[in-house]
């Protein structure tokens, strides 16, 4: 008895987690004798029973539940006998009591089934073996068409039979004697011959007289797949038919009955557990359907209304018990429906949601610990098999398995996946169900979340063969593994695409044309024979740039499918990478920073302005690398750079190219970054005003150099360019011209006429110089709002609009003055300017009567008469009711009245000055709300439909995959188109209903 | 699919009663019926994807540009038409409209109670409405005065009238029970030739869709029979006029959230918060439930026509009446809403009484006290003391309280909304500028 006093130190050593308990246990009663005997000398070589044991994985809970299995045998001589020499079949008895306390529980309930465990490497049973058992076990004769079950308690028998061969199976599982497939397969297996004892008990339950009736149970997922687990819901559908000269309805009520009785006898609890639930799920309209059809009602169902999702269900029906004749008829009968699917109607639409749902379904919770449908779980792999499988199955029958690994063999053998994808992803595969069956095993439990407790941890290593440090190695193998699957699941959509074009590594099959275009035509490409194209243009040759690009394009193709235009997109890809060649830093870019590559995608697939940009000067695909690149470059930096240019350029024209190739450089920042996600709405027009501000900055000083050269001599006159409207107030646009004045001052001593015509020359070539045909983007220079408008001359000196503006100033003029900001030039007499005009556009004592009507009936006119014929003014962003217009002569309305005694107000740009207005009283905080909600969206969506259009736009697009596209781009879920609008009309509306009251004051007459 | 079944069974049932057409009904936005015929082999593509139409042709749906429309029928609408003169058979389904991209069309009455009852879904509630729909049976053709003479007016016409009016109900029961609708039918006694029947109780969908049914079928019948029937809510000066008094209730489940035993008047937290926020909301929503400027001569018209913003027990002049609780039927605890007319577009009607109701459990409106005198027989200035302000008397004064409402105009969508006032402020500028028969016996004797 003492001789284990000392043991507790080599127990540690052996794996024992409990060394103290495990030495109490052994120096008990029978195991004493055996496990010293097997140690012969305690302090010789390695003790038999020990050594065996600790090979277990859980090397406490083996011993633990041998000695109750021992003291549960009425004779334990003979199990003893064997623990003595503990050979290859009694490691599989003590495998399964290491592994499975539900089992090693079972095993105590039921002492004389520890042989079943022993005889381990004894060869895997049949199908039609398991069948026998089972129906036996149920007192069933299963020679019979229709065994029916005669033993007293049927479903307790078939619970502790089936438990009895799952202990047979596990012992095998656990020692390697069958591999993944097998054991799968034969889990599969027993599940069908269970259904069939089922079926015997639940005919032995009919009521006496109940009509004849042919009754075919089909599996379907992983059981008809012959790829179950341990643990799982068993899916199933009924088929029935009433038997020559018996009454439908009668036949169908029996069939009805033998059905949900055969559910209950497999999920009912009883003292010796449940089986699993049985789930009918699957059938024709799911659980609202009727749980029994005929073979005629399922077909009819399947060629009317299902859904693509249910021949994917299809794909694994296979008949298991009952008439089995009956399901054969059925398999046949749906087969060729499952391969008809993909040429349906919605199939394309279809799948874009299943693919959404393989790659976006990650579960609230447990999500990271789930490995069968989290990120790289096992229902991706599954999902992207049967995936390709509906898709390409229909012109290849050779993919129609239903077993995944099978599917997925076939399909790299086919050329559908490549063959090394294929390996690495069946590798995870197998992998991930290893694990999910060891964990399932333990408890008997339908599990799919891998625990976090280290001891459970140290199980699951341990019974994976990880003997070094289990819980580090697990840890490690399933985040490879599921990495691999992320990574793979994608790429396993669209790499073979490359091989339909390119020439073929070797060992590869080529995935043919037509192929290939189904499964661009799925994915959502509209033009799949261009798409082809652009892919063989992209990998085609050895070119280093054509190896990268073989590799990143399965991915890119993904990132184009998730964006509005998928098509337009890859079209813009091939392009750039043509454009940038060989340009060592391109492919750098592309080849190590994944992020460029995504963003580019994304860019090029949902916005044409980008595209347009970028395809101007392809090398600021430089810029998406980092976020720091990304963000908007601030004015005096811009403007401190373009002047240097400029001053190193003797040829004008070559100086404003410098500014024109700094303006497209900036706006592409500024897009890109907008677009991205990285940029506040609310600096969108400050950043965009900075460009212009300094594109005019260089171009003015580019005209002047040209205008000096041309005179041979100095300016005579100082010129300043002052910024108005949106430019003025920093609201730039996308779509946005230059609104500006220009102002000039003759030198002391130098002639009127002298200086106007050299100040107009200088304005003229800054115009010419923004607006010349060039690579480079033109910015249209307006200065419609100057005095006389375009009657009235283009440059004028500070004292000619003084004495304008006093004499003629109408209001509206000076509403417009309200804007005015200088941008660039001579900045002491922008200052005078500004001082100028102050006592104009803040009047002192506000507006009187008439100048307040004045306003008000322009802004009614323009409502009537400027929007566009046939435009819908609710859509339109600038003059629509409650729109950009509205807003603005609203708060400029307040400024003009409010400004001299408001010092607030007294700024260039909407929100601002709106936000004075309500801090100062002039309007209701809740008014100012709703004003800066109208503006701001209005603003938004209109760059938005200039960023997805590339063009400028003034209302919300009419077409629908326009609308789609912008809705897409700000936020909205693809079936938003119809919210957006509600959305931007509910805004507007109330903008509107504020502007009526503050701008008209509209009495409350009627 | 979970609308297999019901597909199936449509498509089954065309060919077993031989149906050669299929008339697709939705209704614009001013509540008149709208239908599409479709050959039965037109069917599965319609369930499909729609069957398309130039939206533009219809009140209130589309602008030119954008008015390809989709019509999708809700298979569990499918109804053969009864009709005699259809033979073969004819069929209907009711449609929800789509746009060319398969998104529920913001145009769609259908759609805006759906709306509406999705937000009630999120708040775990079910409404049920009951109808009271009151019209006039009337000759065909004018009297000799020009106006219209009801078939039960006695003296001249004596040789038909009672047997007039019996078959009809007769005739209009069968059709509407063969429909599906059970219907309780009584002759109203407060005018000559005015019918009332009550629709079962039931979702507000449905009944909604009842409703478009009943009108079409009480128009069907009268034709038959050679007389001309009329929802029109005030055709005759001194009779009353016809209303659409609803009951309404919300369910929990299975449970009635009107319901509280012990309460007063048993009525829950919920109820008393819904009836605040009908009163809280009835004046912004009356240009929905009473749409024409006919509606306001009923509502002025005193009677069991509300014109006054109050609640009462059992009080007939109130514009929210709680009906008599009966004990042990609990379930059946519900509110009766009286201003409707029998002319409103029933989905949109809905929409907003619903609305304004869950704004009240929301916000938890508090319920002022009850009106228990007959609030017509009031002076303005008792009214004023007790609180009570009137509805809108005009559709002008409606229109006036609909345009800020943002719980009408969230209800209905945007483009409802506002297409709904333009089509409202255009009637009443038309009934503005005319001479009415009152002025010209008024005036032109005397003036």
């Amino acid at each position: 008895m003492d001789r284990w006093q000392s043991a507790p130190g080599r127990l540690a050593r052996l794996g024992f987690g409990d060394p103290e308990a495990a030495a109490r246990l052994l120096a008990q009663g029978s195991l004493d004798e055996v496990a010293h005997a097997a140690a012969g000398d305690a302090a010789g070589g390695a003790p038999g029973l020990l050594d065996a044991l600790a090979r277990t994985a859980d090397p406490d809970l083996a011993l633990r539940t041998l000695a109750r299995l021992v003291e549960a045998l009425d004779d334990p001589g003979e199990l003893l006998a064997s623990l003595h020499h503990p050979d290859e079949p009694t490691e599989g008895l003590l495998a399964v009591l290491g592994a499975s306390a539900a089992l090693g529980d079972h095993l105590v309930r039921h002492p004389q089934h520890w042989r079943v465990a022993a005889q381990a490497p004894c060869p895997a049973p049949t199908a039609e073996q398991l069948r026998a058992d089972l129906l036996g076990a149920v007192g069933a004769e299963r020679g019979l068409g229709e065994p029916v079950a005669t033993a007293e308690n049927p479903a307790d028998a078939l619970r502790v039979a089936y438990r009895r061969r799952l202990v047979g199976l596990a012992a095998r599982d656990l020692t390697g004697a069958a591999g993944l497939d097998e054991v799968a397969a034969e889990l599969a297996d027993l599940a069908g011959a269970a259904l069939e004892a089922s079926l015997a008990v639940a005919r032995a339950e009919l009521p006496t007289g109940s009509a004849p009736c042919r009754l075919a149970v089909v599996a379907m997922g992983k059981c008809g797949g012959r790829e179950l687990n341990y643990v799982s819901d068993v899916d199933v559908v009924f088929v029935a038919e009433a038997p020559e000269g018996v009454e439908e309805a009668a036949s169908l009520a029996t069939a009805t009955r033998l059905a949900s009785g055969l559910s209950r006898v497999c999920s009912a609890s009883t003292p010796e557990g449940t089986l699993w639930p049985v789930d009918a799920a699957l059938r024709p309209e799911g659980r609202a359907g009727p749980l029994v059809r005929t073979l005629a009602s399922h077909l009819a169902y399947y060629q009317r209304w299902a859904k693509t999702w249910e021949f994917q269900a299809l794909l694994k029906a296979r008949p298991v018990a009952g008439d089995l004749a009956l399901g054969q008829a059925y398999a046949r009968a749906v087969a060729p429906l499952v391969w008809q699917a993909a040429a349906r109607e919605n199939f394309v639409t279809d799948v874009h949601a299943m693919r959404r749902r393989v790659e976006g379904h990650v579960p609230v919770g447990q999500a990271q610990r789930q490995i069968k449908l989290g990120p790289g779980g096992l229902r991706d792999v599954e999902f992207a098999v049967q995936l390709l499988q509906l898709v390409h199955g229909r012109a290849d029958p050779a993919l129609r398995s239903p077993t995944t690994l099978v599917a997925l063999a076939a399909l790299a053998a086919g050329g559908y996946v490549g063959r090394a994808d294929a390996a690495a992803l069946a590798e995870a595969y197998r992998f991930l169900r290893s694990l999910e069956h060891r964990l399932q095993l333990h408890r008997l439990r339908r599990t799919h979340v891998l625990p976090e407790d280290p001891v459970e941890l140290r199980r699951l290593g341990r019974s994976l063969g990880m003997r070094h440090d289990p819980v580090v190695e697990l840890e490690g193998a399933w985040q490879r593994h599921a990495r691999e699957v992320r990574r793979l699941h994608e790429k396993l959509f669209y790499r073979p695409l490359l091989h339909a074009v390119a020439r073929l590594d070797a060992g590869d099959v080529r995935l043919s044309t037509q192929a290939a275009r189904s499964r661009l035509e799925a994915l959502g490409y509209l033009d799949p024979a261009g798409a082809l194209r652009h892919i063989e243009a992209l990998t085609a040759g050895v070119s280093r740039r054509a190896a990268i690009q073989r590799t990143l394009l399965p991915v890119m193709l993904g990132w184009f499918a998730d964006a509005p235009d998928p098509d337009e997109g890859l079209l813009a890809f091939r392009r750039v990478s043509e454009a940038l060649g060989a340009t060592p830093w391109y492919l750098r870019l592309l080849r190590d920073e994944g992020q460029t590559a995504e963003r580019m995608a994304r860019l090029l697939a949902s916005s044409r302005f980008v595209t347009d940009l970028l395809l101007r000067a392809p090398e600021a695909v430089q810029m998406l690398a980092g976020d720091e690149e990304l963000t908007p470059r601030p004015k005096a930096a811009l403007v401190s750079e373009v002047l240097t240019a400029v001053r190193r350029n003797d040829d004008p024209v070559a100086a404003a190219g410098f500014v024109r190739t700094m303006r497209r450089r900036e706006l592409f920042r500024v897009a890109a970054a907008d677009l991205l996600g990285l940029l506040d709405r609310d600096e969108v027009g400050p950043a965009l005003a900075a460009v212009t501000s300094a594109t005019l900055c260089g171009a003015l000083e580019a005209a002047a150099r040209a205008v000096r050269a041309e005179r041979r001599g100095s300016l005579p006159t100082r010129i300043a360019v002052i910024g108005m409207g949106r430019l003025g107030g920093h609201e730039t646009g996308y779509g946005s011209d230059a609104d500006v004045l220009f102002v000039h001052e003759p030198d002391p001593g130098v002639g009127e006429a002298d200086a106007a015509d050299a100040a107009l020359a200088v304005a003229t070539e800054l115009r010419r110089l923004l607006a010349l045909p060039s690579p480079e983007p033109p910015l249209p220079v307006d200065a419609d709002l100057r005095p006389e408008g375009r009657q009235g001359p283009l440059v004028r000196t500070l004292g000619s609009y003084a004495a304008y503006y006093h004499r003629w100033g109408e209001v509206w003029e000076r509403q417009a003055l309200l804007r005015a900001e200088p941008v660039a030039g001579d900045a002491e007499l922008a200052h005078r300017f500004v001082e100028l005009i102050d006592p104009l556009r803040y009047p002192a004592g506000g507006l009187d009567q008439a100048e307040l009507r004045e306003v008000r009936r322009i802004k009614a006119r323009v409502e009537a008469e400027r929007l566009p014929r046939g435009a819908d003014p609710a859509m339109h962003f600038k003059l629509g009711p409650g729109g950009l217009a509205d807003v603005e002569w609203t708060v400029q309305l307040l400024q003009l009245r409010h400004a001299a005694t408001v010092p607030g107000l007294r700024c260039t740009g909407t929100l601002p000055a709106l936000r004075a207005a309500a801090a100062a009283g002039l309007v209701t905080v809740e008014d100012a709300e709703v004003l800066t909600e109208a503006w701001r969206l209005a603003t938004r969506l209109r760059n938005a439909v200039v960023l997805s259009r590339g063009r400028t736009a003034d209302a919300l697009p009419a077409d629908l995959r326009d609308r789609r596209a912008v809705a897409l781009s700000v936020g909205y879920p693809p079936e938003g188109t119809g919210r957006i609008v509600d959305d931007y009309r509910r805004a507007t509306r109330r903008a509107r209903a504020v502007v009526d009251r503050i701008f008209y004051q509209a009495p409350e007459d009627r | 699919m979970a609308m297999g079944k019901q597909e199936e069974f449509v498509l089954r049932t065309l060919e077993e009663r031989e149906i050669r057409f299929v008339r697709l009904w939705f209704t614009d936005v001013l509540g008149f019926l709208k239908s599409v015929a479709v050959a039965p082999a037109e069917l599965e593509g319609a369930f499909a994807e729609g069957i398309g139409f130039d939206g533009s042709a219809i009140e209130g749906f589309a602008r030119v540009y954008e008015s390809d429309m989709l019509a999708k029928p809700d298979p569990a609408t499918f109804q053969v038409l009864p009709w005699r003169s259809d033979v073969p058979g004819t069929a209907r389904m009711f449609c929800d409209i789509l746009t060319p991209d398969g998104t529920p069309s913001f145009a769609d009455p259908r759609n805006v109670l759906k709306r509406a009852l999705a937000r009630a879904a999120d708040m775990g509630f079910t409404f049920y409405t009951h109808p009271e729909i009151e019209f006039f049976l009337f000759e065909r053709g004018a009297g000799a005065d020009g106006r219209p003479v009801p078939i039960d007016n006695g003296g001249y016409f004596d040789h038909t009238p009672n047997a007039v009016g019996h078959d009809f109900r007769r005739t209009a029961i069968t059709m509407l029970e063969s429909m599906g609708i059970s219907v309780e039918f009584s002759h109203h006694e407060g005018a000559p030739g005015q019918q009332e029947i009550d629709l079962r109780y039931a979702d507000a969908l449905s009944t909604a869709d009842n409703i478009m049914t009943f009108r079409l079928v009480v128009k069907e019948v009268a034709l038959e029979q050679g007389v001309h029937a009329s929802f029109m809510p005030k055709p005759l000066a001194e009779h009353p006029g016809s209303g659409m008094h609803t009951h309404l209730s919300l369910f929990e489940g299975d449970r009635n959230a009107f319901f509280e035993p012990g309460a007063p008047y048993q009525l829950s937290r919920v109820a008393r918060s819904f009836i605040a926020g009908l009163l809280r909301h009835a004046a912004e929503i009356t240009a929905v439930t009473n749409q024409w400027v006919n509606s306001y001569k009923r509502l002025s018209g005193g009677g069991e026509a509300p014109a006054y913003v109050c609640w009462g027990h059992n009080n007939r002049s109130a514009l929210v009446r709680v009906p008599m609780y009966k004990p042990a039927k609990g379930q059946s605890t519900r509110i009766e809403f009286r201003s409707p007319d029998s002319s409103c577009n029933p989905y949109l009607a809905f929409a907003v009484v619903l609305a304004a109701g869950l704004k009240g459990i929301e916000d938890g409106y508090e319920l002022p006290e009850g009106a228990e005198d007959d609030v017509w027989a009031l002076t303005d200035s008792e009214r004023r003391a007790l609180g009570i302000t009137p509805l809108p008397s005009s559709l002008s004064e409606a229109i006036h309280a609909m345009e800020s409402s943002e719980l009408v105009a969230q209800t209905l969508g945007e483009h409802v909304f506002d297409f709904f006032l333009r089509n409202k402020r255009a009637e009443w500028q038309d009934y503005r500028r005319q001479v009415t028969a009152f002025e010209i016996d008024r005036y032109l004797p005397v003036l």
